[in-house]
């Protein structure tokens, strides 16, 4: 009896210091994973190699655009679904060793451009693209994040192709005109809409319009510029500052809103952030009321029949 | 000589109606128990609960259809009263108040039902700041030792039926029971269905229908010589419920109640019995709205409330005190959701009740002490300390938008003291009485979520940064009796402290299509309602018997503005012939027109009426055998009326004839 109490203590012990070492990196178990780790400093340690392994569990390959890079590299691209949709879509970026499976410590990915071809009209365009390509803070600089959000599906009108380059240590390639499939928004759901402020178009996408629930919703926006110099060229961020006001409304309830909702201000990453409450499921029409840095409605304010802005989002939660 | 009577008039009763003696209590008996003097309704047992509470003194109901009635006392509802099965507690299911929990039970369930005015509650109340109502179960009860020491059994058998030609009410009930020296049970079933009635004029209110089933049962074993296990069991469940009154009816209101308690009776002390029981009951509400024509959006609107708890209770006298003491602990769980489907478009849900748990507990003390010269003292308290949790995440994040910073856990304690002191010199019984008492906001109140009042048009959030409200009572009666002849009058008046009400919030935007606003509850300073009546008994002459009873009530907020329902002036006049086992009985029964109603919290004024009734009936003896049977006519002149508490206005029933039958053997 004594004994086993003993080697209780030991086991425990010992698990304890295995805990405790686990960040030599000796105890990490990739069996499965199909990733060999060396002593190759371009390469992610045991630790990174497992948080890219688990990231990459959460989101969906897109073979479209990956691709291999001098015959020793693989670039993979992920979304969250392994496809596009219309309005606002993360893209990530992961390359690895073909020889060791293992993810490459850091690349870089450039001029990611999004191509509408208007098969009828016989024109071309871009859509709202992210400035650049780059790490996301709290995960491995193996992972590069990108954002594409789409004016519309593709469809008869047009279809939707992307390009760009990766640069895998001294290796360069990339993917030309790959085309891609960009699905429609189910009923109810307008991520990204245009509005102009003379001659300028800009338009305005909802990040995480997916997490919102019943209750107060932290949102992300973006507003990006129309390239109207070059159309085909990726619409940038839009320098400017604005003051985003927005009104949730359900239409199915007589426009029943809710109080206490933020205006959307523009934070130093570039985004727009700001506090919309919820009261219930269903659908929520977010009229928006754009104002400049000095407080004029530049767009969207106007009141229509029904008292609200006619620029809006819709949003079914 | 007066209290000695009443003692010893009580010393016969069955042990459960004891608790007569203290003050202050009315009680109206359901199942006739050959008692003289109890009050009971002139349809007698086939009458509906509702109709048996509205023979309660300080009782009102508020109609939203010809089914479930919410009982109000002292111009008080349901968040201001306790309502209590057998000491039981039960909490309704239904955010808009279609289902208090009287409409679980049915006539053929209950003994009596017994009304604690004001503060002075029931061991097991809590928060009845207006009274408290406690259903009695009709449990059959052991069969005593003969003079010879044998030991008897009894079986018997009740049937009854009635109709209502006004909605063609029927109304089934039959029941059996056994009983002997260490065993009893005695069970039952009961059905009613009604279709829609037609008010004064012939003309047919819409969606006042309903049908409901019921079905009981009680156990008894003793044990031991002075030890007993009970057990009961209740399910009743009502569908096709028509409120005419509300924008939604019903399709099913189902409660199971069940218990199981365990007594012991002293002997030879001063300690008298102990009792603890323990119980459960579940209440399933659903509403429905595919009855209606032209509904905008097809609502759901489900309700769930559990209840599990027990308590002690343990009394004792020694000729001076007769005393209680009482803890009890409960745990209910309120959940409650709408989904609406707009056509076409995603549905849009909510939850309206997060799913709240609250347990409570609670230590009670009552002593009546007996003073020479007929005079008596009824002290009694309690406390309550209650932990309340919202255990609905996405309710308790929705409820957060309008309360940043709230909790997903609440604690109150609330408690009450109350006094009564009784002296009763020759031809007077004179009471007076204070107490103070407070209540912890109810579940709506506290965290509701958009519900819609139909009464006033708003949309309520309920607030759970509410106080507690608290009152002080005061009440008086004097009463006079000389020969055949006695007037009384009583009084009573509740001052308020944090008085809860729901107030207008201009930056809300309503749910409710059409609805006019949103109402938070909040606690207003302050607030009053008073009420007086006064009542007088003739027997004129052994046959013949005049009773007359006038009320009055005040209810005002802290700026003197009317709060809403509260009773105008009203009356009852009646006439009682006897003779032998015939009866008969004309009644005049009247409101003043409502003029001090409530402008502020959306009342309107209702005028005045009166109705005369007619009501007859007799009793025939057959060897071990009684056949009862009762007729009469409601609303005569059939008169279309309606009073201050129909609900929105809802014309009352025309003329009814009803006719019913009770045989016992």
């Amino acid at each position: 009896m004594k004994k086993l109490y003993y080697s209780l203590i030991f086991a425990a012990a010992t698990l304890g210091f295995a805990s405790c070492s686990s960040n030599d990196g000796d105890d990490i178990d990739l069996s499965g994973t199909g990733i060999t780790i060396t002593d190759d400093s371009e390469c992610c340690s045991a630790e990174e190699a497992l948080l890219v392994y688990k990231f990459i569990l959460t989101v969906k390959h897109v073979p479209e655009l990956s691709f291999e890079v001098d015959g020793k590299y693989k670039v993979n691209a992920y979304t969250k679904t392994g496809s596009f949709h219309t309005g606002y879509n993360d893209i990530y970026f992961i390359a690895s060793k073909k020889s060791t499976d293992n993810y490459v410590k850091n690349f870089d990915v450039k001029n990611l451009t999004p191509i509408m071809n208007m098969v009828k009209m016989g024109t071309y365009h871009s859509t709202p693209v992210s400035s650049g390509v780059s790490t996301v803070e709290d995960l491995p600089d193996a992972i590069k994040h990108g954002w594409v959000s789409f004016v519309m599906n593709s469809g008869e009108k047009g279809t939707w192709a992307i390009s760009y380059d990766a640069e895998v240590l001294s290796s360069t390639g990339s993917i030309k005109d790959q085309t891609i499939t960009v699905n429609a928004l189910p009923e109810g759901q307008e991520w990204i809409k245009s509005f102009k402020i003379g001659e300028q178009v800009y338009f305005i996408s909802l990040v995480n319009p997916t997490s919102w629930k019943t209750g107060t919703n932290n949102i992300k926006a973006y507003v990006s510029r129309k390239n109207l110099e070059s159309l085909t060229t990726p619409w940038g961020v839009a320098s400017e500052e604005f003051t985003v006001e927005a009104v949730p409304t359900m239409p199915d309830m007589g426009n029943h809103t809710s109080p206490d909702n933020t205006s959307w201000t523009k934070q130093s990453d570039g985004s727009y952030s700001g506090v919309l409450n919820l009261t219930m499921t269903g659908l929520w029409r977010i009229h928006l009321t754009v104002k400049d840095k000095d407080g004029n409605v530049v767009a969207g304010g106007d009141d229509l029949s029904d008292g609200y802005s006619s620029l809006y989002l819709d949003v079914t939660i | 000589m007066t209290l000695s009577l009443l003692l010893s008039s009580i010393l016969l009763l069955p042990a459960d109606t004891a608790i007569l003696k203290t003050h202050d209590i009315d009680e109206v008996v359901v199942v006739s128990t050959g008692r003289q003097g109890a009050k009971r309704s002139i349809k007698g047992q086939v009458a509906s609960i509702d109709e048996h509470l509205a023979e309660l003194d300080h009782v009102n109901l508020i109609r939203r259809g010809s089914y479930a009635w919410e009982p109000v006392v002292n111009n008080m509802a349901t968040e201001r009263i306790s309502t209590t099965i057998d000491g039981m507690k039960i909490f309704f299911a239904c955010t808009d108040k279609m289902d208090p929990v009287t409409s679980y039970v049915e006539s053929g369930n209950l003994q009596s039902i017994s009304l604690n005015s004001g503060l002075n509650g029931n061991p097991q109340s809590t928060g009845n700041i207006g009274g408290s109502l406690d259903l009695k179960l009709r449990k059959v009860g052991f069969q005593p030792l003969s003079f010879e020491g044998e030991k008897n059994s009894i079986f018997h058998t009740n049937v009854s039926a009635g109709h209502e030609f006004n909605g063609h009410l029927q109304v089934y009930g039959a029941d059996a029971s056994y009983s002997s020296y260490g065993f009893y049970s005695n069970f039952g079933v009961f059905f009613r269905k009604a279709e829609n009635y037609k008010t004064g004029g012939g003309e047919e209110l819409n969606f006042s229908q309903f049908q409901k089933v019921n079905a009981f049962a009680n156990l008894g074993v003793r044990l031991a010589e002075r030890d007993i296990l009970e057990g009961t069991i209740i399910f009743d469940r009502a569908t096709d419920v028509g409120y005419p009154a509300l924008n939604m009816d019903v399709a099913k209101a189902q409660g199971l109640i069940t218990s199981l308690s365990f007594k012991h009776n002293f002997q030879e002390s001063f300690l008298t019995s102990w009792e603890t029981k323990a119980y459960y009951n579940h209440i399933i509400h659903v509403m429905d709205d595919t009855k209606r024509p032209d509904v905008e959006i097809h609502m759901d609107m489900p309700g769930d409330s559990w209840t599990t708890g027990l308590y002690s209770l343990l009394t004792g006298s020694n000729g001076t005190h007769d005393a209680s003491l009482n803890y009890d602990l409960y745990y209910n769980r309120s959940f409650a959701d709408m989904t609406m489907y707009p056509g076409g478009a995603a549905p849009m849900y909510m939850v309206t009740w997060p799913d709240v748990g609250t347990l409570n507990s609670g230590l009670a003390l009552s002593d009546v002490i007996s003073f020479p010269h007929n005079q008596s003292l009824n002290v009694s308290a309690k406390f309550a300390f209650q932990q309340q949790k919202l255990n609905n995440e996405e309710g308790y994040n929705a409820l957060k938008v309008f309360f940043p910073g709230m909790k997903q856990d609440y604690y109150q304690t609330t408690g009450r003291v109350a006094l009564s002191y009784a002296w009763r010199p020759e031809h007077w019984k004179l009471t007076f009485g204070t107490g103070w008492g407070s209540r912890a906001p109810t579940v709506t109140e506290a965290y509701g979520y958009y519900l819609n009042n139909t009464f006033d048009q708003y949309d309520y959030i309920g607030n759970p940064r509410l106080k507690n409200e608290s009152a002080v009572e005061v009440n008086a009666s004097a009463k006079w009796t000389k020969g055949r002849f006695s007037i009384g009058a009583d009084a009573n008046a509740f001052f308020f402290k944090n008085y809860i009400i729901g107030t207008f919030e201009s930056r809300l935007s309503p749910m409710t299509v059409d609805a006019e606003g949103v109402k938070v509850y909040a606690n207003v300073k302050s607030a009053k309602i008073v009420n007086v009546s006064l009542s007088s008994q003739w027997q004129a002459l052994k046959w013949l018997k005049w009773s007359g009873r006038a009320s009055y009530a005040i209810g005002r907020d802290a700026e003197d503005d009317n709060l809403p329902l509260i009773s105008p002036f009203s009356y009852t006049s009646s006439l009682d012939f006897t003779h032998g086992d015939f009866s008969a009985q004309a009644t005049v029964q009247g409101y003043a027109a409502q003029t001090d109603f409530g402008a502020k919290y959306g009342e309107t004024r209702t005028p005045a009426y009166a109705i005369l009734n007619l009501s007859a009936s007799y009793n025939i003896h057959a060897s071990k055998s009684l056949i009862s049977i009762r007729a009469g006519v409601e609303n005569l002149l059939d008169k279309s009326y309606t009073t201050y508490s129909d609900w929105n206005g809802i014309p009352q029933k025309g003329r009814n004839i009803y006719v019913n039958v009770n045989w016992g053997f």
